[in-house]
């Protein structure tokens, strides 16, 4: 059998589908760890001190540790224990937890953002926690740090390469290309079209979101 | 009616209120002088239960504010409270704004909450500005809109913290024309303010705060005009 070295619609509809599992990945975990770290910010700002350093804790960990080293040791670990998992849900489930140690520092910047007196003001009306928490402190918070968690999003996407150290196939988008450069052997142009792929589905999100944030900006409700 | 007993209240190892005594009968607008710091501030968050006290006892219509069966939340729409800072909600319209407690707390549809608020807010003259966001009102008009988000709740007491200080003086005279209109209206007040010509026009009572008690505590125009206590001259002389 010969190898064919030239680059064929074959070879883009492999990347194109590399594309479009990186793409998951990036929506599926960024949901989930949006979720999950919505919640550990949350409870950071609560009251008891043992949760707020067990989480600060747990925070650090994630954040210090390279994330292919995250990857590894957790799927290797839930081999050792006799609960083998398939590289994507394993992948998924290290890079939602590794996002929401990012978004819960996000979140906690959006709750103290929000003045006291603010908070004071609606408690005082006589809402709830929760509703002080639900109506007022999320809906201002969220306008404050929306762009922090943009960028955030970008960089989980850039991140799921990562998840090629599982072996996980079909391949995502970098890994599908190094597979096409390994027969093609023109990598400056591979390398190119996968940059392009990267930036084309970076600019979706961002434009998703500048029109999130433009309707907000629309109804007038820039900050002093 | 109100009643406090020898409150005390500290933050830390600072003693903010040393024992406040004051009765505030229903109808009343009582007026609270005094220097920064004097706890006359600290005293109003204590009356609605967002403060806690380490001692005596404060009664709004005989409960009893910091018992442990009292629940805060529903004590709170007995007492409107506006603070000296703004503090609208920035992400919501006038409309909203007045209208979100009646709606999350009273339960009240869009549509009576609605009405509501476009009520209150022709209250306070800002029938224009329904849909506006805070970020598009002045000061002054930003002060109405507290007032009329905290009277939308049907309070039966308004605790006003010093709402005219962090005013452009050309904007103070608005929101005291809509004090006055609501004292004439009969509404209990208890109002922390550096404004002696209100204090003594529509205070009923004016109580001089100094050194976390009450000093001295008197009908309005008695006391501004012609105060028995040293601090007390001392401190108006200074205002003067």
């Amino acid at each position: 059998m010969t190898i064919d070295p030239n680059f064929s619609l074959k070879d883009l509809i492999f990347m194109a589908q590399g594309a479009a599992i990186t793409f998951a990945l990036t929506i599926i975990s960024g949901a989930i760890g949006t979720a999950l770290g919505f919640l550990i910010g949350w409870a950071r700002t609560s009251s008891s001190i043992l949760v707020v350093a067990l989480l600060g804790a747990f925070i650090d960990v994630i954040r210090s540790v390279p994330l292919i080293i995250q990857f590894i040791l957790f799927n290797s670990f839930m081999a050792i224990a006799d609960y083998p998992l398939d590289p994507f849900t394993s992948g998924i489930i290290t890079l939602s937890v590794y996002i929401s140690g990012y978004v819960a520092e996000v979140v906690k910047a959006g709750i103290e953002s929000v003045p006291r007196i603010t908070r004071l003001a609606a408690r005082g009306l006589g809402l709830t926690y929760l509703q002080d928490f639900f109506y007022v402190v999320v809906p201002i918070g969220v306008r404050t740090v929306f762009p922090s968690w943009t960028g955030l999003m970008l960089g989980v996407m850039k991140d799921t390469s990562l998840i090629a150290v599982l072996g996980a196939t079909p391949p995502e988008l970098l890994r599908a290309s190094q597979i096409v450069i390994t027969r093609v052997q023109e990598p400056l142009l591979i390398l190119i079209g996968a940059g392009c792929f990267y930036f084309f589905m970076c600019a979706v999100i961002t434009k998703i979101n500048m029109r999130v944030e433009r309707s907000w900006n629309i109804t007038g409700s820039t900050f002093k | 009616m109100i009643d406090i007993q020898d409150v005390h209240k500290s933050y830390g190892s600072l003693e903010v209120l040393k024992g406040v005594n004051l009765t505030v009968e229903k109808g009343e607008v009582i007026c609270l002088i005094g220097a920064s710091g004097s706890g006359k501030s600290t005293l109003l968050l204590c009356i609605n239960a967002l403060e806690s006290i380490q001692s005596g006892k404060i009664y709004v219509d005989d409960i009893e504010v910091h018992a442990k069966s009292t629940n805060p939340n529903k004590l709170r729409q007995k007492l409107g409270i506006v603070f000296q800072q703004f503090n609208a909600f920035p992400h919501l319209t006038a409309r909203e704004n007045v209208g979100l407690a009646p709606r999350l707390v009273h339960s009240k549809s869009r549509a009576e909450s609605d009405e509501l608020a476009c009520e209150q807010l022709s209250y306070v003259g800002l029938a224009d500005k329904l849909n506006s966001y805070p970020a598009q009102l002045s000061g002054g008009q930003q002060q109405r809109l507290a007032i009329a988000r905290a009277l939308a709740m049907h309070p039966d007491y308004l605790l006003l913290d010093e709402v005219t200080s962090a005013l452009d003086p050309e904007l103070v005279g608005e929101v005291l024309d809509t004090l006055r209109k609501l004292s004439d209206s009969g509404m209990t007040m208890i109002a922390v303010t550096h404004e002696m010509s209100f204090a003594r026009e529509v205070g009923d009572r004016v109580a001089f705060f100094h050194n976390g008690v009450i000093h001295e505590i008197g009908p309005a125009r008695d006391l501004i005009d012609n105060p028995q206590e040293i601090r007390t001259k001392e401190f108006l002389g200074k205002i003067k």
